[in-house]
């Protein structure tokens, strides 16, 4: 809602300054959003008579005119082709930036002299009217600056309307509010008591009203109107909240539903079939050209304001073409109406058709304004537009209920507030704005809200209301007095943080990416048609297709952010997401919203860590095997296998350099490196590692307790086994193998050498494992550990094809 | 024989002090301290002092030797210190950087969603999280928005299909927690939410934390106090607040929360608007309606509702100016908080 301090004015006494206004405005509920001066600009530019008109000698379309400005004569050269003698326009005199950015000089246009520019609205960002130069009639003095003479100066003011307040969609709504806090009243433009009593007899027209989401119709005939254009003050009141001004008929509508917050339409009587109004619902297959040329199919459910046949006015939202005021018109029939709320909203909705009107319908409009608003608008049709008013009409009234009176308890409101009113002082700030009260004990309060007060129908509604009038900052601060309790445990948010945690200890970032993205992610990835990631859940309405479906997985959104970082030159990644996938279930029921936890891992093995100690290796493979070994290890989840089956790996993987994790048949997730072709569409030129792991399982896994070992007694013995085996045997299955032994005396085996070369022959590796063995007992001899030793070498011998390597 | 001592020594300071050089030590160890150094002559005369004189003179001739000894120590690794100049040794240039291995960085909201979530949890709040993907009835119904109310404007929601949708904001999560819990309740609800509006002041995935108090005779004054409570701990203990009447049809008497601007102290500026105010929260009563839903009784129970936006605390708190940056997960942007 937007509106002018000057307008404001015509209506109550502002006795502050403009951002006091804009102040109080907001707190009173009533958000400021914008606050401008308009026409600050314009000093430069005067009220200017052209005196003479000369051809210009040099060009056809030019004429030199001699122009007075408050008795000082000079000269213009100008183009517009109503420039004649004896015109009042507006000069822009040399020194002057118009709002365009265009500096007037003083200048020699095609040789004759020019001494400033004769402007048009559109010149002066008054209007779009571009025309011609401005025709002030109007005025007698010239040489007065324009801004004065057409009193433009202003403070535009745009209130941010919360749902509840359509009260306030109006200037006289936002002037009852300033009222209060500028101890005032309002001055209405009709007042109640110069309202006629219209009885619908003698009547040249009817009005039917069929339907409950009609509540109030009002109408009257004016005959012997004159279209024109508006009067210079009402245009420029419209014009000051972007409204364009179209003929002083449609502009008088316009003009009193922003004073007071009522729509109106006019029609042209003349074509209404068989003088008559019906409202009615829409009939089935029945259509309507608005006013804005658009065909509209109508339902059933939609009211209609129709004529003897066919429909004339969607109603509470925009008129027909049929029916519409064009500058033939002579009569015209003034409609003052109020619809139902939900139905205007559902109209405009099916229809896809917001207007001013439908704005404050679908809010609620004060049905008790239908009258004054009319007879306001009759007025400035008799005064501005020729017209002549039929002396009776109108006003069906039969739907329209009184507001209903609400108890209000004292106690109640001081509980809810956390204060100490007295019901005296409730009294006073109720009836200031229009609230009747009547004190029915010394408790309660019987509280009658006004009409145009849709909003206040609860006595928890007037609790609000007597917290915004005291000032929500008048209340204490004050800390609940609750009772002690301790909240459950989230063991998923506790899991999340864990691993959050450990991530970025190892170094990683965490990404946070849009949970919707592109379907064209599954083929950029190389899924089969038939994968079960393809099964997402679609968005009705996304805002393109790039967003469109729900993601089911997060590693095509952390790619993306991989070839984004490596465009901006942070080549070397690690990023890791903790985010929901979702998976749908069927169409009534939510999808399955299942955690995951994905990381990738490209270029340098320790981003930002001292090149001059940690050189420039790149990281591979073992690097994001050692993030899920770490991961396990530190949540002690001891269950994982970490299978190597190239068959099963994922599509977008190189299928050797993938592994999948997995405890008795159920998938944890897996890692490996990302395939070639699948990083070409992503537009990836480096290698990239990932780890994708069902944080939801992850929590399902036991996990080890923490419980103390006694610490060793006796010293350990390392020995060494170094064997030669076959090239496709895993080092790391012979070390799994060791430990499988059980052997209580083995305490740990680990990989410290693999080495290939000549001296051992092609197809084959060394492998050297380093073995502790410890007793709790007792200190181990040699003796003890080569019978151990040999039993591990006697597995490794027969069971791995190994050898001995001769040292 | 004591003037000789005292002589000695202040000789052997003044040498000690012109000495430069490491190889000059010794020397001057052998003069002082050797064997066959002067002093050790003094000391062995001590036997032949009168008997009264010698505990004196010879506590002042070890006091003179424990000194020597020590300064001269004091000198030869001062010496060798400065001695020690550049080598092939890395461990020599100091200069060098450190083996520092970074950290990654948590994201700047979900390290302001975790700052936000233990403030509360230290006022005894408990935290719960609900689904992204939203039915009408929990969004919306259970919320005293009804299909045709016009507050539904206030969202612009992404729609799954005539039942579903992304959820506009954490609220539901107040009707899913009330459904099934009775009160005292304490509780907040942190997680995305999602509206189809997409510009330079908006994403059209963000995060709120939600947060609700129901117990007897709660009111407005504790509301206010909570919030105090949480704005001192999250911006600044003296950042001033003030409450504005506003709508949401879930909350009676609803308000929006702003604070004084922390780029300007209050005075006005650009962040501001020239208010000196920037707006951090919605907030309100709990509607007897949103009671009615999960089977409350209004007139019995009362409480608060809240909730934040956490990527404008965000904004507030480390001064980031467009909102786009957050999910583009820019590895500059990321690497900074």
């Amino acid at each position: 809602m937007k509106f002018t301090v000057n307008w404001l004015k015509q209506y109550v006494d502002v006795n502050i300054s403009s951002s006091e206004l804009a102040d109080r405005l907001t707190m009173a509920g009533l958000e400021v959003d914008g606050v401008e001066d308009i026409f600050t600009d314009l000093d430069g530019v005067k009220v200017a008579r052209i005196v003479t008109v000369s051809s210009h000698p040099n060009a056809d379309r030019l004429v030199v005119c001699k122009v007075d400005i408050g008795g000082k004569e000079s000269q213009v050269v100008c183009g517009a082709p109503n420039a004649r003698a004896g015109l009042m326009t507006a000069i822009a005199l040399p020194g002057t930036t118009l709002s365009s950015g265009l500096a007037i000089k003083k200048s020699k246009i095609r040789g004759q002299l020019s001494e400033g520019m004769l402007c048009s609205e559109k010149d002066l960002g008054i209007s779009e009217a571009h025309a011609g130069i401005m025709e002030l009639d109007w005025l007698q003095e010239s040489g007065q600056d324009l801004a004065d003479a057409l009193e433009l100066k202003d403070t535009v003011i745009e209130v941010d309307l919360t749902p509840n307040r359509p009260d306030c969609t109006s200037l006289i709504g936002i002037g009852r509010e300033t009222a209060v806090f500028c101890n005032t009243t309002i001055k209405h433009p009709v007042s109640v008591e110069e309202l006629p009593t219209l009885t619908g007899e003698g009547c040249r027209f009817s009005v039917t009203v069929e339907d409950a989401d009609c509540p109030r119709y009002a109408a009257r005939l004016l005959k012997n109107v004159t279209i024109g254009p508006s009067p210079w003050w009402l245009q420029k009141r419209l014009l000051a909240v972007d409204l364009r001004p179209i003929n002083n008929v449609v502009d008088i509508t316009n003009f009193v539903m922003l004073e007071y917050g009522q729509p109106l339409h006019a029609f042209d009587f003349k074509k209404l079939g068989g003088g008559a109004i019906v409202v009615r619902k829409a009939r089935q297959g029945e259509t309507m050209t608005t006013l804005d040329g658009v065909e509209r199919q109508l339902d059933p459910q939609m009211l209609m304001i129709c004529d003897a046949q066919k429909p004339v006015a969607v109603a509470g939202v925009m008129g027909g073409g049929n029916s519409e005021v064009d500058e033939q018109t002579t009569e015209v029939l003034l409609e003052s109406a109020c619809f139902d709320p939900v139905s205007v909203r559902r109209t405009a909705r099916n229809l896809n058709l917001g207007t001013d009107a439908s704005y404050r319908f679908e809010r609620g409009v004060d049905p008790q304004l239908a009258p004054r608003a009319m007879e306001r608008a009759v007025r400035l049709l008799c005064e501005l537009a020729g017209a002549e008013v039929e002396p009776n009409g109108i006003d069906f009234a039969e739907g329209v209920k009184n507001p209903e009176a609400v108890n209000l308890r004292v106690q109640r409101t001081n509980d809810l507030l956390g204060y100490d009113f007295s019901a005296a002082e409730i009294s006073k700030m109720l009836t200031d704005i229009e609230i009747g009260v009547e004190q029915l004990d010394s408790d309660t309060l019987k509280v009658t809200p006004p009409s145009f007060r849709v909003d206040l129908e609860r006595e928890v509604d007037i609790v609000e209301e007597v917290a915004r009038l005291k000032g929500y900052n008048e209340f204490p601060h004050t800390m609940p007095l609750v009772p002690m309790s301790a909240s459950l445990p989230d063991p998923a948010r506790s899991l999340r943080k864990d691993v959050a945690a450990m991530m970025t200890s190892l170094g990683f970032n965490e990404a946070i990416n849009y949970s919707f993205v592109t379907p064209k992610h599954f083929d950029m990835l190389g899924l089969d048609e038939n994968d079960s990631q393809r099964q997402t859940v679609r968005l009705l309405n996304p805002l393109g297709e790039e967003q469109s479906v729900m993601r089911s997985m997060l590693l095509p959104g952390l790619l993306e952010n991989v070839r984004r970082n490596v465009n901006y030159q942070s080549a070397d990644i690690r990023l890791f997401e903790i985010g929901k996938c979702f998976h749908p279930v069927s169409d009534a029921e939510q999808p399955k919203e299942q955690t995951s936890l994905s990381v990738v891992m490209s270029g340098n093995r320790l981003p930002g860590a001292p090149v001059l100690h940690f050189g420039q290796e790149k990281g591979d493979f073992y690097d994001i095997r050692g993030v899920v070994e770490t991961l396990l290890r530190e949540l002690r989840i001891c269950s994982i296998c970490f299978d190597i089956n190239p068959a099963s790996a994922p599509k977008y993987c190189e299928p050797h350099t993938s592994m999948q994790l997995s405890t008795n048949d159920v998938n944890l997730g897996h890692c490996g490196k990302i395939g070639k072709a699948v990083l070409g569409n992503f537009g990836i030129k480096q290698d990239v590692y990932y780890l994708d792991i069902d944080m939801d399982i992850l929590l399902s896994l036991t996990r080890e307790s923490k419980k103390f070992v006694p610490l060793p007694k006796f010293p350990s013995v390392k020995w060494d086994i170094a064997v030669l085996v076959p090239e496709r045997i895993g080092a790391g299955e012979i070390v799994q193998a060791i430990k499988d032994l059980g052997i209580d005396l083995v305490e740990n085996a680990e990989l410290f050498d693999i080495y290939r070369g000549e001296t051992i022959g092609e197809g084959r590796k060394s492998v050297a494992v380093k073995v502790t063995y410890r007793s709790s007992e007792c200190t181990l001899d040699d003796e003890t550990v080569v019978k151990e030793h040999n039993k591990i070498l006697d597995m490794i011998l027969t069971r791995f094809e190994g050898q001995l390597r001769e040292e | 024989m004591e003037e000789e001592l005292l002589r000695l020594q202040k000789a052997a300071h003044e040498d000690l002090a012109a000495l430069s050089e490491i190889k000059e030590l010794e020397p001057f160890r052998v003069k002082y301290l050797g064997r066959k150094s002067e002093f050790t002559s003094l000391m062995r005369q001590l036997g032949s002092v009168p008997k009264e004189d010698r505990p004196r003179l010879g506590k002042l001739a070890n006091e003179i030797k424990v000194d020597l000894e020590e300064k001269f120590s004091a000198r030869k690794s001062e010496l060798e210190q400065s001695a020690a100049g550049p080598s092939d040794s890395l461990e020599s240039d100091l200069t060098l950087p450190g083996r520092a291995i970074p950290f990654g960085k948590l994201h700047p909201v979900t390290q302001i969603m975790e700052e936000i979530c233990s403030i509360f949890e230290g006022m005894g709040f408990g935290v719960a999280e609900g689904p992204d993907v939203e039915t009408d009835f929990y969004n919306f119904e259970a919320l005293n928005i009804p299909k045709h109310h016009p507050a539904r404007d206030m969202h612009d929601t992404f729609y799954i299909n005539e039942s579903l949708l992304l959820r506009t904001h954490t609220s539901p999560m107040q009707a899913r927690i009330m459904e099934n819990q009775e009160p005292p309740l304490r509780m907040i609800a942190p997680g995305k939410v999602y509206r189809c509006d997409s510009d330079i002041t908006h994403t059209p995935m963000f995060h709120q934390v939600e947060g609700f108090l129901v117990d007897k005779k709660v009111s407005f004054a504790d509301l206010r106090g909570i919030l105090g409570v949480f704005i001192s701990k999250m911006f600044d203990e003296n950042t001033a607040m003030r409450a504005r009447p506003s709508f949401f049809p879930f909350t009676e008497p609803s308000a929006e929360i702003d604070i004084a601007c922390v780029m300007c102290g209050g005075k006005g500026c650009r962040v501001c608007k020239h208010t000196g105010w920037l707006e951090i929260l919605g907030a309100g009563m709990i509607d007897p309606e949103v009671f009615k839903q999960v089977g409350y009784d209004p007139e019995v129970y009362s409480g608060f509702a809240f909730g934040l936006g956490v990527e404008r605390i965000a904004m507030l708190k480390y001064g980031i100016n467009d909102i786009r940056l957050y999910y583009e997960n820019d590895l500059r942007f990321l690497s900074q908080f």
